[in-house]
């Protein structure tokens, strides 16, 4: 049973915004675009937290602010939140301006890292806290409350005491206490790290399909950029206060902007371009290799799940030779340290059933142009 | 943009509310403890400066007399008197801080070796006491060795005492006293470094051959060490200053520093000397609590001894 | 075989210590009922000594005092305490040294600096401007400026125990600064409130050197009387009063045991319940 408030309705109109999955336009409340202009902020006389921010987020997106811990993501979502006033710039939710607003009149709600449950409050008690504060009336309240508990499946957990919950339970009653405010935007502060692979994976999902269901826009900070890619409709990579690039998980993932990004994503194939040619040939460390639309920038990614090996020395166009210097055999898949005369490749090889070749084994690898990109420092 | 073409305008806004949220909060309090301890301290040092009018009240013109009269120079000379009772204070406070250790050491080393849920209860009945008015609790040792009871009679049998004579008033009263109202204090901080003690050093020690004297030695007692000082400190300090069981357990003769200098405000008054004796008082406090901080700090285990 | 030998005389040593610390208390109960007036022979259980009590008019205006005393300085110094707590935890970052001076200035120093310090202070002032007459209102202000700390700390100490976000989840659902007041922190503190009265009334009532200097002639309370009493001579009758006042402690201490034992079945139960689980 989907509570009348909160579910989508059936509506046929397809989003206009392209990179939002699956969602249905009607659900999505138009009050919950957000705009950023130029936050700045800082700590003390030296510590920078936010550069100068712009951002603009789409009502129903679920956005995820990734990077480091010290790049700033925390401070951009407290600043939504209202629990940090930017030194300059303005925040601007469903077009009206609410840089000035204190906390507790925004229409905005925050899942803390920590749960933040009111110890002397029981779980019902927690999740009616908000309500109660808006002066709703108790029998509303008490409706509203009994609604969430069956939209988040808590079954009896709201006749508990807060210290008698799990961290997995704890996490859903203050998703579900952010969630029964009805919130225009619902920020996540590292909502999963403080629990184990399992039930993190799991909420991961869970947390997917509310935000789904409600078309509401969440903002979801985190540090792992794994769950950043599972979860988001757009990622914002942030490092010393700057948002370095802005995209759907796959963009950010394939094609990084910067040196940073690509790192932050996991990447190490990394060469720097000594030469270009006609037609998108580029001298790097590894060798000669052509990229169908280089840009700019003096670095080259390549990226292991796109290299090929084959067996023995097979030259030609966008081929180079190499060493194996080590194997990793993972099951599913093996990852390889090449050699390519004395500069170092990693490449992952999908286990097909196929040979795998071993350490010490002369190898050609293979890359497609397509699959190259050029960035920037 | 970079930062510096940014003007932070809402920063001092911020800022000016949150100091006038912090005057709201502590300047009632402070203000308080201000006016009503540490002027009048102040006045009473002043008066340690002064001149001793003709009903004991302070008067100008200002002079160290008082200070010279604490030291035993009188109209008739130098009078050992003040001085004895200056060092009788420092030897008491001295033993009573020491026996309690004796005392308290075993005791909170056995209360953590009972059972968990007994602990509390062990606590509190050794705290119990010190929750009744020392007046009472000092009144029920007068009555306790008072000439007649079975405790007279026995150091009378054994020829401690003179016959129908009590066992107060006398400096060992004094010293049954302060180890009596003191011993709680040092048992409390004892017990939370017992129970903190790394059970693990202890085990390594036995297992490097140490026996169980040298494992206490090196493993058991420099955890303990934190609790010990804080303890010092809780005691040492108010026995230095006591008042209340000198005056009723000591007599004339057991008298120390807190009597001599009460009784410049109560009977023979003489405010500039007493409070010539107070500053003595102080003086000693914070020398006290000083060389705490510093062994504390030395041991690494700061926190606790900053009581 | 050793350690059971010493297991037994640390057993031993305790039940002695105990019995030094509970004998003076027991002997005054004891007496307290005795027929006759002697300090040193029991001679026969009479209540003659309670029901001089009651005639005692003395005494009973010295009860009321202490009530009055302890009662209205707790409130006063629960007030001022608590906002001094949250004031210090609320500025915990800034450089507060000043204000933690002052407030460990009421604990460290002696008792008997702080009482003729008032009372030097007191007399001159009504010397001066004819206010602040030696009474129950100097030991009022006598006793808030000693509990002051004790309140201020336990509740700061109570505020540092707290999840800092729950500060912000509270703002963040809508709380308005009153609200948060009332709603999220009063209800948090409570048992640290409760706990800071109970330790000033007990403070209060225990108090004798402070008061000793603080009151005036009309002002005295239990322990000014009992002193009084014990400086004109044993009597029978201290006793009595004694051991009301005993057992008024002993009940509080019952009262507290229970309190702490219903307690951490509530908020302190989820850091508990891993060192209890973990006994047999």
């Amino acid at each position: 049973m989907t509570p009348s408030t909160m579910a989508p309705d059936t509506g046929t109109r397809k989003p206009d915004t392209a990179h939002v999955r699956d969602i249905d336009k009607s659900s999505v409340r138009e009050a919950s675009s957000i705009e950023l202009q130029g936050l700045h902020k800082r700590f003390g006389k030296t510590t920078i937290a936010l550069d100068g921010v712009d951002l603009t987020i789409e009502a129903g997106e679920f956005f995820t602010l990734l990077g480091p811990s010290g790049c700033g993501k925390t401070t951009l979502l407290r600043i939504l939140a209202g629990l940090e006033e930017p030194d300059a710039g303005r925040l601007k939710i469903g077009g009206r301006d609410i840089t000035d607003t204190p906390p507790h009149k925004r229409s905005v709600n925050t899942v803390f890292q920590s749960y933040a449950l009111f110890p002397h409050l029981s779980v019902r008690d927690n999740l009616a806290f908000g309500l109660r504060m808006r002066g709703m009336p108790l029998e509303r309240r008490n409706a509203k409350v009994a609604e969430i508990a069956e939209f988040i499946q808590l079954g009896d957990l709201v006749e508990r005491r807060v210290d008698q919950l799990s961290g997995g339970q704890r996490q859903r009653i203050a998703l579900a206490r952010a969630l029964v405010c009805e919130p225009d935007v619902l920020l996540l502060d590292e909502p999963l790290s403080a629990l184990d692979a399992g039930l993190r994976s799991q909420l991961q999902v869970e947390l997917l399909r509310v935000q789904k269901r409600l078309g509401m826009t969440f903002i979801f900070v985190t540090h792992d950029q794994q769950e950043a890619m599972v979860m988001s409709d757009r990622i914002a990579v942030l490092d010393s206060g700057i948002i370095q690039q802005v995209g759907p998980p796959r963009d950010v993932y394939e094609r990084p902007v910067n040196a940073f990004v690509a790192r932050f994503m996991g990447h190490d194939n990394l060469y720097r371009i000594t030469a270009r040619g006609e037609g998108g040939r580029l001298s790097t460390e590894l060798g000669e290799l052509h990229c169908e639309s280089p840009g700019a920038g003096e670095l080259l990614l390549v990226r292991p799940e796109t290299l090929d090996l084959l067996p023995g020395e097979q030259p030609g166009k966008n081929r180079l030779l190499a060493t194996v210097g080590e194997r990793l055999y993972r099951g599913s898949h093996a990852e390889y340290r090449l050699d390519i005369g004395g500069t170092s490749l990693q490449a992952t090889v999908n286990n097909r059933g196929r040979h795998l070749p071993e350490v010490g084994e002369r190898v050609t690898v293979a890359v497609a142009a397509e699959d190259l990109v050029t960035l920037g420092q | 943009m970079a930062y510096s073409d940014v003007i932070p305008s809402l920063r001092s806004r911020a800022l000016v509310s949150e100091s006038r949220h912090l005057l709201f909060t502590v300047a009632p309090g402070a203000f308080w403890i201000f006016v009503f301890l540490v002027l009048p301290s102040a006045y009473l040092m002043g008066v340690a400066f002064m001149t001793t009018g003709p009903y004991g009240l302070p008067e100008m013109p200002l002079s160290v007399e008082s200070f010279r009269r604490l030291a035993g120079f009188g109209f008739l000379g130098w009078s050992p008197g003040n001085l004895y009772t200056l060092l009788r204070s420092l030897w008491q406070t001295l033993v009573s801080t020491a026996l309690v250790v004796v005392i308290a050491y075993p005791i909170a080393y056995y209360i953590t070796t009972c059972r968990e849920k007994w602990r509390p209860i062990m606590l509190l009945l050794v705290v119990v006491p010190s929750w009744t008015n020392q007046v009472i609790r000092t009144f029920g040792w007068m009555n306790l060795l008072a000439p007649g009871t079975p405790l007279a009679n026995l150091a009378e049998s054994v020829g401690l005492i003179d016959p129908n004579m009590g066992l107060y008033p006398s400096n060992f009263a004094v010293t049954l006293g302060l180890v009596y109202n003191f011993l709680p204090f040092m048992v409390l901080p004892l017990y939370a470094a017992f129970e903190k003690l790394d059970t693990a050093q202890v085990q390594a020690a036995q297992d490097l051959y140490a026996s169980p004297v040298r494992a206490f030695w090196h493993a058991v007692f420099p955890q303990t060490l934190p609790g010990l000082l804080a303890g010092t400190v809780l005691v040492a300090i108010p026995a230095f200053g006591m008042y209340v069981i000198p005056e009723l357990l000591g007599g004339g003769k057991g008298m120390m520093l807190g009597n001599l200098v009460a009784n410049q405000f109560a009977g023979s008054a003489n405010w500039p000397l007493g409070a010539a004796g107070a500053i003595l008082m102080l003086i000693a406090t914070f020398i006290g609590l000083f060389a705490m901080r510093r062994v504390g700090k030395r041991l690494g285990g700061g926190e606790e001894v900053v009581i | 075989m050793r350690k059971r030998n010493l297991q037994r005389g640390l057993s031993a040593f305790w039940w002695l210590t105990l019995a030094f610390l509970y004998l003076p208390l027991v002997v005054v109960v004891v007496f307290s009922f005795n027929a006759t007036n002697s300090a040193a022979h029991f001679t026969g259980v009479s209540l003659r000594w309670y029901r001089r009590l009651l005639g005692n008019e003395e005494i009973l205006s010295a009860f009321a005092n202490s009530m009055i005393l302890a009662i209205t300085s707790s409130v006063i110094a629960l007030v001022i305490g608590c906002l001094i707590g949250y004031g210090m935890y609320r500025h915990r970052h800034r450089k507060l040294g000043w204000l933690i001076v002052l407030i460990y200035l009421p604990i460290v120093l002696p008792d008997i600096v702080f009482g003729i310090s008032e009372m030097t202070f007191f007399v001159q002032i009504h010397r001066l401007t004819g206010l602040l007459q030696p009474g129950l209102e100097t030991m009022i202000i006598a006793h808030v400026t000693f509990q002051i700390p004790f309140v201020a700390l336990i509740v700061y100490s109570r505020f540092v125990g707290l999840d800092p976000s729950l500060f912000e989840a509270a703002k963040d659902l809508y709380a308005s600064p009153w609200q948060r007041a009332l709603h999220f922190m009063l209800p948090t503190i409570k048992p640290a409130l409760i706990s800071a009265f109970f330790l000033s009334f007990t403070l209060s009532i225990d108090d004798f050197v402070i008061s000793f200097f603080t009151a005036g002639p009309e002002s005295a309370t239990l322990p000014i009387y009992i002193w009084g009493a014990i400086r004109k001579g044993v009597s029978p009758e201290i006793n009595a009063i004694a051991t009301l006042m005993i057992g008024a402690v002993a009940i509080a201490a019952v009262l507290s045991l229970l309190f702490s034992y219903r307690r951490p079945t509530r908020s302190t139960a989820n850091h508990r319940r891993g060192t209890e689980e973990s006994e047999p």
